[in-house]
């Protein structure tokens, strides 16, 4: 790959395999070699850029059909697995590789060459040179003084004089030929590890990687593989008490099932916090099992200290749910009576619920055991305390038939909130987005009874007649207007339900004249207040603690807090609450698992590309001559560097003054 | 040559051992053991090989540059004063507000910010001297990079102190968010051109290569004060590692060297530009011959890349222990690699095309921005596995 500066190496000698040559000198030229090692830059960049891997719709969707169909066709979506990627590295390694084979012979020939037979004449004209003669030249006593200063000796007799001819810094040329060998070492050691050997068998048909997510007993032979693949590295998740003995590597668009030669049973997985809530560290308690093993080795891994058995290693690389058993009441938030239904479930099973506005799919997704947030500064100042943990919460989806979804997440105890406690219930209709959060108010006992009594008691339009009836006697008017009025009242409580009170106003606003507006939609939200204003004292009367006469500030605060909450109840999606009662909590491992025969060849290369880089940098190969001429009596002494540097000549000069004060100056 | 010259000369070639280097082996020796004495409970079987090996190093790094040894005493005693100070004061992070040295000077905050004023005075220090044509001046530009070396490094030790004060869990060697490693990117640098500037006798560049010494320091105040970046929080399980001592080290060695070289590249620009005009003009007689520069950008870019080739294969390493493969194309990792193939190929130009001067001046300059990319731009635009330093 580099072009030496040949001065010691001979002209070429092989004008007859001129063809073969030029090609030689055009695959070993340095152009090409830099404009691989750009091209290579360059496509690295764009693989950066460009996210890779993705799924196809996003691309679609950042790039339109049009440029998707041309970077796909151009490989930029899997750049470092692409064919002229592949190439570019191919032909950089032959590149490397002709200049290795090209240059070696003669370096190798250059670290043992002294030139201590050259003429007086061909030293004069060396880079540096200088001739003097000495009071007392001593061939001993200099080569003493060379080797003092690191160099190599050779003593030559020549036919007018003697030459003493030193070296140092041999290891440089070293450093040439290691760096080079490291860098075709390396890229051996990848492509070991790459999944070249799959596509082969890809290309012939006999494997195809699975794109959808069924379950293992459902993916095809042809999606399989087994031992025979050299290497891979893919990931498995396992829930505590479970073991696999399959593994799954990601593939083009899909992945592939990799049968495993042991079984690994999880035992038990921990994770640690930070009292910011921040994992800390997680670990999992490991058994291998393996035909080939009279004893299973048990290993506890956690990140950053993997398990190794023969040729593989098994990483701790993260955690999930491994399937939490959660037991539920599900609310139907338009019944007319306070029954929930019980739901035993756990995550990532799916449920189905029948409601009178169509047919449910709930998919429980996660389940979090902690929620730590940070506290606000009053808080802190309260306790001091710069976290809080909200408790358990459920993740899961409402999807309706026509496949739209609502994402939840639902806490199981009331948090505080300005010293209310609130069950927080959050949803949104897309993953990018946020959640917004409901905070259905706790009633004394810190439950949601209150609030379901509520809430049925407005659904129902018979109670809600009959409690209104109760309450507001007609005082005043005629028994037909009271009548009206109530109807009214229920026919308000009905819309209020459905669209709160903005509901109420646009109803105004679509069918009064725009001069009554005002006036008719103050009196319907104060009649709608009013209604419920009573609804609320009937269910504070059935709770038999309360005292009706004085109102309590709590009981008050509570009914302006289900206000707000019934008020955007109608768009909270599917009509349905999900409360999480009780749990068990199932945590699963995520484990990676790799077999890397390149590993030990990468880190050979490596290791001699470091040393390489430190020869060919610090190691400096000079080359002094001492050449007594004996017909003048003089000492020609001649040097030359390898690479000159600005401090060759100073290194040369003060050679030169050690040595005089040596043998003296004849004046 | 002049005689007066070649004395100067033999300053750099290896002295004799003498009471001075005994005295500093010797410290070192106590200092580790004394490390090992009192946390080596904490530390694996790697850290305590780490720590073994650092203490070699350091005595080895001693010799080779004596400058060095000063630098280490002042960094030492600073440091465990402000240690002292904190176990005198109850050993309570809160100490920092209330204890009047570790308020003004050497908690880490303090210290860091007296690190950047030095550095930034250093840097106008420098420039004041070169255009004021005063030795004395540029002397005192080189005493205030040294003096905000040591702050900064002061900075960071006590910082690993404080991180085990406010929760021992916490505790870790602060090489690990973007905050942390840009106090070593200064410190770094700098040391790597005082370097320089004793070994080249010329102060003239300090100007040049502490600019960029002081555009991190303004990235560090706007990112502690706009965005509270000082903050000491916890480390990630991925970081929580022998390696981390190490890997981040080495890659800023790379980092120092080769922004180095590119604020000599831009040095020599102007002086080229300048040369073009007029040879005689007595800022182009006060900068180092171009020769010199051209010189000096190989030389940081050479030790540069061994240390980035290093610092990428422990990299590597510590990827196949914590990531499960030695290569991913992480966007980070990727970088890395785009900066070592654009001084591989830096390097090939120049050492078989024989290429000098301007075009590699630029090209130095060039890589700079494509190391920086790779030590800002990554974490500021690609996420990927590195995500530990967001901005």
């Amino acid at each position: 790959m580099s072009q030496p500066d040949n001065q010691n190496a001979k002209p070429d000698t092989a004008p007859k395999k001129q063809h073969r040559i030029q090609w030689g000198a055009f695959l070993g030229s340095m152009n090409l070699a830099v404009t691989l090692l750009m091209m290579l830059a360059i496509a690295s960049v764009i693989g950066t850029v460009l996210q890779q891997n993705q799924p196809f719709q996003d691309y679609i969707i950042k790039f339109g059909p049009f440029w998707t169909q041309v970077f796909n066709s151009l490989g930029l979506f899997h750049v470092y697995g692409a064919a002229w990627f592949i190439l570019v590295l191919l032909f950089l390694l032959i590149s490397t590789g002709v200049c290795l084979t090209r240059n070696t012979p003669g370096f190798l020939k250059d670290m043992k060459q002294f030139s201590e037979g050259l003429s007086l004449n061909a030293y004069k004209h060396q880079p540096q040179s200088i001739t003097y003669t000495p009071d007392h030249f001593d061939a001993d006593q200099a080569t003493q003084l060379l080797e003092q200063q690191g160099y190599k000796v050779k003593q030559h007799e020549r036919d007018d004089g003697r030459t003493i001819a030193g070296m140092k810094g041999r290891w440089n040329r070293w450093g040439y030929i290691l760096t080079h060998v490291s860098i075709i070492v390396i890229c051996v050691g990848g492509l070991m590890d790459s999944n070249l050997l799959l596509k082969a068998r890809e290309l012939s048909g006999n494997l195809a990687p699975e794109t959808r997510s069924v379950p293992l007993s459902q993916i095809p032979q042809k999606s399989w593989v087994g031992d025979e693949n050299f290497s891979f590295r893919g990931t498995v998740n396992v829930a505590e008490g479970q073991k696999t003995d399959v593994l799954f590597l990601p593939y083009d668009r899909g992945f592939l099932v990799q049968k495993l030669p042991f079984t690994i049973d999880v035992e038990d997985f921990r994770i640690q916090y930070y009292d910011t809530g921040m994992p800390k560290n997680y670990a999992s308690d490991l058994v291998l099992t393996s035909p080939e093993l009279d004893e299973p080795i048990r290993k506890t891994i956690e990140v950053n200290k993997p398990l190794y058995y023969k040729n593989y290693a098994i990483y701790q690389s993260s955690f999930g749910d491994g399937g939490s058993k959660l037991d539920l009441q599900v609310h139907p938030l338009l019944a007319r009576e306070f029954k929930p239904l019980e739901l035993n479930t756990s995550v990532d099973q799916i449920e189905t619920i029948n409601t009178p506005v169509g047919k449910f799919r709930i998919e429980f997704n996660d389940f979090k055991l902690h929620n730590i947030v940070p506290n606000s500064e009053e808080e802190q100042a309260k306790t001091g305390k710069k976290m809080h943990n909200n408790g358990p919460s459920i993740i899961f989806k409402v999807r309706n038939e026509e496949g739209k979804a609502w994402e939840y997440e639902n806490f199981m105890v009331p948090s505080q909130q300005e010293g209310r406690w609130f069950y927080m219930t959050g949803m949104r209709t897309a993953t990018a987005e946020p959640f917004r959060y409901l905070f259905l108010p706790a009633d004394e006992n810190r439950k949601l009874d209150r609030f379901f009594e509520f809430l049925t008691l407005i659904n129902d339009p018979d109670r809600t007649q009959a409690t209104l009836k109760d309450a507001l006697p007609a005082e005043g008017v005629d028994e037909r207007t009271h009548e009206m009025q109530l109807k009214l009242m229920n026919q308000l409580l009905m819309l209020f339900r459905r669209q709160g009170f903005t509901g109420i106003t646009r109803f105004v606003e679509e069918n009064v004249p725009a001069e009554d507006q005002k006036r008719v939609r103050d009196y319907y939200i104060n009649q709608t207040s009013l209604a419920l204003q009573t609804l609320y004292l009937s269910v504070l009367e059935k709770e038999e603690t309360q005292d009706l006469e004085t109102i309590s500030d709590f009981n008050k605060q509570w009914f302006e807090d289900a206000m707000v909450v019934l008020n955007s109840l109608s768009n909270y999606g599917p009509p349905l609450f999900f409360e999480l009662k009780d749990f068990t909590h199932i945590q699963s491992t995520g484990l990676q698992i790799t077999k890397s025969p390149g590993k030990d060849v990468v880190y050979f290369g490596s290791t001699l590309l470091i040393i390489g880089v430190f020869f060919l940098f610090y190691m400096r190969q000079k080359r002094v001559w001492l050449a007594f001429d004996n017909h003048h009596q003089t000492l020609t002494v001649a040097g030359k560097d390898t690479k000159p540097l600005p401090e060759t000549e100073k290194e040369f000069n003060r050679l030169v003054d050690a040595l005089q004060a040596q043998t003296g100056i004849k004046q | 040559m002049s005689t007066a010259n070649a004395s100067l000369e033999m300053k750099t070639e290896r002295q004799p051992w003498g009471l001075r280097d005994t005295i500093w082996t010797a410290l070192i020796l106590l200092g580790s053991y004394f490390a090992w004495d009192v946390f080596g409970s904490l530390m694996d079987v790697y850290e305590i090989g780490i720590l073994i090996g650092f203490a070699a190093f350091w005595i080895w790094f001693g010799r080779f540059w004596p400058s060095i040894q000063p630098y280490s005493y002042a960094t030492a005693v600073l440091s465990l004063l402000a240690i002292w100070i904190y176990i005198q004061n109850g050993n309570v992070y809160e100490a920092n507000e209330t204890a009047f040295f570790l308020k003004y000077l050497i908690s880490s905050q303090s210290a860091i910010m007296w690190m950047s004023a030095l550095f930034v005075i250093a840097t106008a220090a420098y420039f004041g001297g070169l255009f004021a044509k005063s030795e004395s001046i540029n002397q005192f530009a080189s005493f205030l990079a040294w003096a905000g070396a040591v702050m900064g490094t002061v900075g960071m030790m006590v910082r690993w102190h404080e991180s085990y004060l406010i929760n021992p869990d916490y505790g870790h060697i602060p090489v690990s968010s973007l905050y942390e490693v840009f106090i070593l990117f200064a410190v770094m640098t700098t040391l790597i051109y005082l370097f320089y500037e004793q070994k080249m006798r010329t102060r003239a560049m300090g100007g040049f290569v502490m600019l960029i010494v002081s555009a991190s320091v303004a990235f560090l105040l706007w990112y502690t004060f706009d965005r509270g970046a000082h903050e000491i929080q916890p480390l990630v399980p991925a970081l929580k590692s022998y390696w981390m001592k190490i890997h981040v080290p080495a890659n800023f060695v790379g980092y120092g060297a080769f922004s180095i070289a590119a604020m000599v590249g831009i040095a020599y620009l102007i002086v080229a530009k300048l040369k073009e005009s007029n040879s005689q003009a007595s800022f182009v007689q006060r900068m180092p011959s171009l020769e010199s520069m051209d010189d000096l950008m190989y030389k940081t870019i050479a030790l540069g890349f061994a240390w980035f080739t290093i610092a990428t294969v422990l990299g590597a390493m510590w990827a196949a222990e914590a990531w499960g493969g030695y290569w991913s194309w992480d966007p980070k990792e990727t970088w890395a690699l785009i900066v070592w193939l654009n001084y591989a190929a830096w390097l090939h130009i120049r050492m078989s095309k024989g290429w000098r001067g301007k075009p590699m001046a630029w090209w130095a300059v060039i890589g700079l921005f494509i190391t920086t990319f790779a030590f800002l731009g990554v974490n500021m635009f690609l996420s990927g596995l590195h995500s530990y330093g967001e901005l």
